[in-house]
């Protein structure tokens, strides 16, 4: 009740600073603050595109990843909110549950486009019924692997893998050309990452973590949690994985993969940015991230963007966001800078078509799964948190009924509240 | 004299002191053995972190790494400088500030406050002095939760002076501690004379007793100094705006790293930078620093 | 004017009361503003949940009995209480070994004290920035110096066990704090007057002879110092872990404040963060009670 209330303030609030637009245009171009976490998208050239281009100026700062929440929720508490925040699509339900954000449902009912946008996005950005973000930047996980290894195995980088056997006998024959070579590779100490590349092979196998109605947890019911886990385990304990990963908190990730001696790993677009511009040698390709006997799913990633609470500057925010999210800056910035557009109509463009893996990693999208949560952060995200340590103690310790119970209990106490 | 004596003696011949010369002798070197040894396992980490933030940049990512630099260049220095979204000068700056606020708050606060408990008289003061006292035994992590909600609601949270103002309050015990000793160790006379003539009581403070305490003025700045520019939980929590991070803090992120690598040369060149200062200033006057530690010591 | 004057008015002696009153009262102020209100709050919020945005309400004792089942919790305790047993002795008692070799003034020993003691002026987090370097399997001097020496087959991931996480984080401390036990110790050791020993060779004292009967007995108050100083600061660590190990591996390394900034600041559960520094402040009274009880004059 309070937030509905909270949220016909923040309308009502909207929508006479919508009225008066017309006076405030004329006045003084304002200065607006923007917040965005560290993703290899750059934003800053975005923003620089804007602030060249328009009269209202925005402000950027980068927030690390990491303490991106903290420091957004701590902003809000104290009134310091930026007046746009990039936030990590995961976390938008929280902030929109907790009155953060400011109802954009009349704004986006507006857009002619509306039904192109990501729908992972849309999804998450949505709470009881209202918008209070869209899309901003988009990321799905799927496979990279390494053709100059596949060819040197006796694999076929045009046949990638279809099934987790075939990811096996893959990454065990890869493993097989060297002791510095393995198959395949994984941040064992980065619950996010994992989230990303990992649950994906239970989506694409037709299980999940969360119930449908995402109210209660499945990773003790759902078969194919174990399996997955299981999955990783065979390839840990024959060692077809290097022993440094499971110390990896996320740093060593892109080394380990540019280095040239791992077969596959699960990335998002911004692997391939990284890899074409730094480590142009590196012979790589991408696959969907396949289910144990075919299918596939992703990780609907990436980043959702929203006006907070208390910013006295609606209108004008709201104009960047519908810039940023017109056909020219679309493609131009965005696929033009080998990012994803984040419209599904957009996914085949000029750009994208000089490399059919960016086309592959952008229509990931329309397959892509994203986990509704207020508490995303305490179940998937945190380093201390119940996902990580199953996954530690399943495919490290070996022991996956115990690690699968324990995560099933804290998920139970977390959600629960 | 009487050694050199002994010494003379102990040429002509093998005797008992003799004896214990040798003895006494070889366990000195002994002693500087160990001592040496020791003191080459102490000063391993910081060499070795410095002599890698004067590699070149790609040498400092090496793997295996190198023993010494193939070549002695600034580079991870100059990197450091344009890291991140300011660069490290700013939070350099941004340590400097707060740093500095604690140490004159510090230095004010407790001269004022040394001075009011060790020569004045007046109803409560030993109940005060107490409260100030056993703040030392109740450790402020647990306060940090209502003093972020606090500077929060007074709008000082995500500021260096907010920031400066919780770093006062943690060194005043200490401060008000040594100050009041300090004050207590001047003889009355002094400053009665002064009194007498007229002289107000905080000009007697300032131009008289000042002087006197000065060591220990000396004691509780370094110490404000150094315990300021090394916090860190307190800034992890208080500074939400990376423009305000402090050293500390912002070393934290060059080391999460950047899209998946970590800087090891810009690194370790970002912990050179924050070791100096302590460590100059520590250098410089360490005497006041043992003395502050070692007077506690023995008198607690 | 009618304060000028009826300050005026006041004599000599209430007028001496009124300054000392003005001159403590700045540092009263910060106290109570920034020390006991905040502690007064501690204990209120213990009673309420409160999120770090949208509104507090009161739950009387829940956060309390939330703590009982709270396993994580527990195991920080018990991790915690771990952790400063086995890191005190080595600080201890390396602080004494270091504190016997430089307490004689022999040439050159003030550098000796100053290199022992130079990594205390360095923070904490700092410091375990500087050991992440040394320690990491890829790119760190450690691993290269013990593979060269043959002492490894390959390079190790100390932070991969949580026993070898432990063992080095331990080595980390020792030789970032040992240099403030040494001083201590070596305070007290100069204290010692040089007869009694001199008087005891004469006796026919060896080296354990002297410091059973002389050495420990006098130093009974510095060592308790020491010890108490070094437990206190074991209990409320925090940098070390978060900055080394984030708390793994399987979260086996999350020291109590580890667990209560986690719950106050990631989880944003501030009255329940608020109950563990309850928690967290009646055993740190309890410790300083043991330090009172150690430091009681009965010689």
């Amino acid at each position: 009740m309070k937030i509905r209330k909270f949220a016909a303030l923040v309308l009502l609030m909207g929508i006479l600073v919508i009225s008066i637009a017309p006076l405030s245009a004329q006045d003084e171009p304002v200065t607006m603050t923007m917040w965005v976490r560290s993703i290899s998208f750059s934003v800053q050239t975005l923003v620089d595109e804007w602030n060249a281009t328009h009269d209202n100026q925005i402000e950027l700062t980068e927030v690390p990843s990491g303490e991106f929440v903290t420091k957004l929720g701590a902003a809000v508490a104290a009134g310091e909110a930026p007046d746009i925040a990039s936030i990590d699509l995961i976390y938008t339900p929280a902030f929109a549950s907790a009155g953060q954000l400011t109802d954009l449902t009349e704004f986006v009912n507006q857009l002619a486009y509306v039904d192109d946008l990501s729908p992972a996005h849309m999804t998450l950005g949505e709470f009881e019924g209202r918008n209070y973000a869209v899309p901003f930047a988009a990321e799905g996980s799927f496979l990279i692997y390494n053709v100059d290894l596949f060819e040197q195995a006796g694999l076929d980088p045009e046949n990638p893998p279809t099934t987790w056997t075939e990811v096996l006998d893959a990454a065990r024959a890869i493993s097989a050309l060297g002791d510095d070579i393995y198959g395949y590779y994984f941040a064992g100490n980065c619950a996010g990452c994992n989230a990303f590349t990992f649950l994906p092979f239970i989506w694409a196998s037709g299980g999940d973590v969360l119930s449908s109605d995402f109210s209660e947890p499945t990773l003790e019911e759902d078969p194919m949690v174990r399996e997955a886990l299981q999955l990783y385990r065979t390839m840990w304990e024959e060692g077809l994985i290097p022993e440094g990963a499971s110390v990896d908190g996320g740093e060593n990730f892109v080394n380990a993969f540019a280095s040239g001696t791992i077969g596959m790993a699960g990335t998002g677009a911004f692997g391939i940015d990284n890899y074409k511009t730094n480590y142009p040698e590196l012979n790589f390709d991408v696959t969907y991230i396949p289910g144990k006997d075919g299918g596939t799913a992703s990780f609907g990633g990436g980043d959702n963007i929203g006006i907070p609470a208390g910013s006295p500057y609606v209108e004008e925010a709201w104009e960047f966001i519908e810039w940023a999210l017109s056909d020219d800056v679309q493609l131009e910035l965005y696929a033009g800078n080998n990012q994803l557009p984040v419209r599904l109509s957009l996914a085949e463009n000029e750009y994208f078509e000089e490399d059919p893996r960016l086309s592959l990693a952008a229509s990931t999208l329309s397959v892509g799964h994203t986990p509704y949560s207020l508490v995303y952060n305490d179940l998937f995200n945190d380093a201390n948190g119940p996902w990580l340590l199953m996954l530690q103690v399943a495919i490290f310790d070996g022991d996956l009924d115990g690690a699968v119970a324990e995560a099933q209990q804290r998920f139970s106490e977390i959600m629960g509240g | 004299m009487t050694t050199t004596n002994t010494l003379q003696q102990n040429e002509s011949g093998l005797s008992p002191q003799q004896m214990r010369h040798m003895r006494n002798a070889l366990l000195l070197g002994l002693r500087y053995i160990a001592l040496i040894v020791l003191a080459l396992l102490f000063l391993f980490p910081i060499v070795w972190s410095a002599l890698n933030s004067l590699k070149p940049p790609a040498e400092a990512l090496a793997v295996p790494p190198t023993y010494f630099p193939t070549q002695i260049v600034l580079d991870n220095y100059i990197e450091l400088t344009t890291f991140g979204r300011v660069g490290v000068m700013q939070h350099v700056w941004n340590s400097a500030i707060v740093s500095l606020l604690t140490v004159v708050g510090t230095i004010i606060l407790s001269t004022l406050g040394g001075y009011g408990f060790a020569r004045f008289h007046f109803r409560g003061k030993n109940l005060l002095f107490i409260m100030v006292l056993s703040t030392l035994m109740i450790p402020f992590q647990s306060i940090l939760i209502p003093l972020f909600v606090m500077l929060s609601n007074i709008d000082l949270h995500n500021s260096l002076f907010g920031l400066a103002l919780v770093y006062i309050t943690f060194q005043l015990p200490f401060g008000i501690f040594l100050m009041r000793n300090s004050f207590l160790a001047v003889p009355q006379e002094i400053e009665e004379s002064a009194l007498l003539d007229g002289c107000t009581s905080i000009s007697v403070l300032y131009r008289m007793m000042l002087r006197l305490v000065l060591p220990g003025v000396v004691t509780v700045a370094i110490y404000a100094f150094i315990n300021s520019w090394n916090e860190f939980l307190a800034a992890l929590i208080f500074m939400t705006n990376q423009n305000n991070f402090t050293l500390p803090i912002f070393l934290t992120n060059v080391r999460s790293g950047l899209y998946g690598i970590i800087d090891w040369g810009a690194l370790q060149a970002g912990v050179v930078v924050s070791i100096i200062p302590s460590l100059v200033i520590f250098l410089l006057l360490q005497r006041y620093y043992m003395n502050g530690l070692m007077g506690g010591a023995v008198k607690s | 004017m009618t304060a000028s004057l009826s300050l005026q008015r006041l004599s000599w002696e209430q007028r001496r009361k009124l300054t000392g009153i003005l001159f403590v009262l700045p540092t009263v102020l910060f106290v109570s503003v920034f020390f006991i209100i905040p502690l007064l709050m501690t204990f209120t919020m213990s009673f309420f949940d409160w999120p770090l945005f949208g509104d507090h309400t009161f739950i009387g004792l829940d956060n309390y009995t939330s703590l009982t089942t709270d396993r994580q919790f527990l195991k920080s305790i018990e991790f915690t209480a771990r952790y400063t047993l086995l890191v005190t002795p080595p600080i201890f008692i390396l602080g004494f070994i270091l504190a016997s070799l430089v307490r004689h003034s022999i040439p050159g020993i003030g550098i000796f004290r100053t290199i022992f003691f130079m990594p205390v002026v360095i923070g904490l987090g700092v410091s375990s920035l500087l050991w992440v370097w040394l320690l990491n399997d890829q790119v760190g001097i450690i691993n290269k110096i013990m593979l060269d020496l043959g002492i490894v087959e390959k390079a190790q991931l100390f932070m991969a066990r949580p026993d070898s996480a432990m063992a080095v984080i331990i080595v980390s401390v020792v030789w970032k704090t040992v240099g403030f036990t040494m001083i201590l110790l070596l305070a007290g050791l100069q204290a010692i007057p040089d007869e009694l020993y001199e008087s005891a060779e004469v006796d026919g004292a060896g080296y354990f002879h002297k410091l059973r009967f002389i050495t420990l007995p006098l130093m009974r108050r510095t060592i308790a110092l020491a010890l108490i100083l070094s437990v206190i600061g074991s209990v409320l660590s925090f940098d070390q872990f978060y900055i080394m190990t984030g708390g793994g591996p399987r979260n086996s390394t999350i020291s109590v404040v580890y667990w209560i900034f986690n719950n106050s600041f990631t989880y944003f559960k501030m009255g329940y963060g608020a109950a563990m520094s309850i928690v967290l402040l009646v055993i740190l009274v309890l410790l300083s009670a043991v330090q009172f009880y150690l430091l009681r004059d009965n010689t």
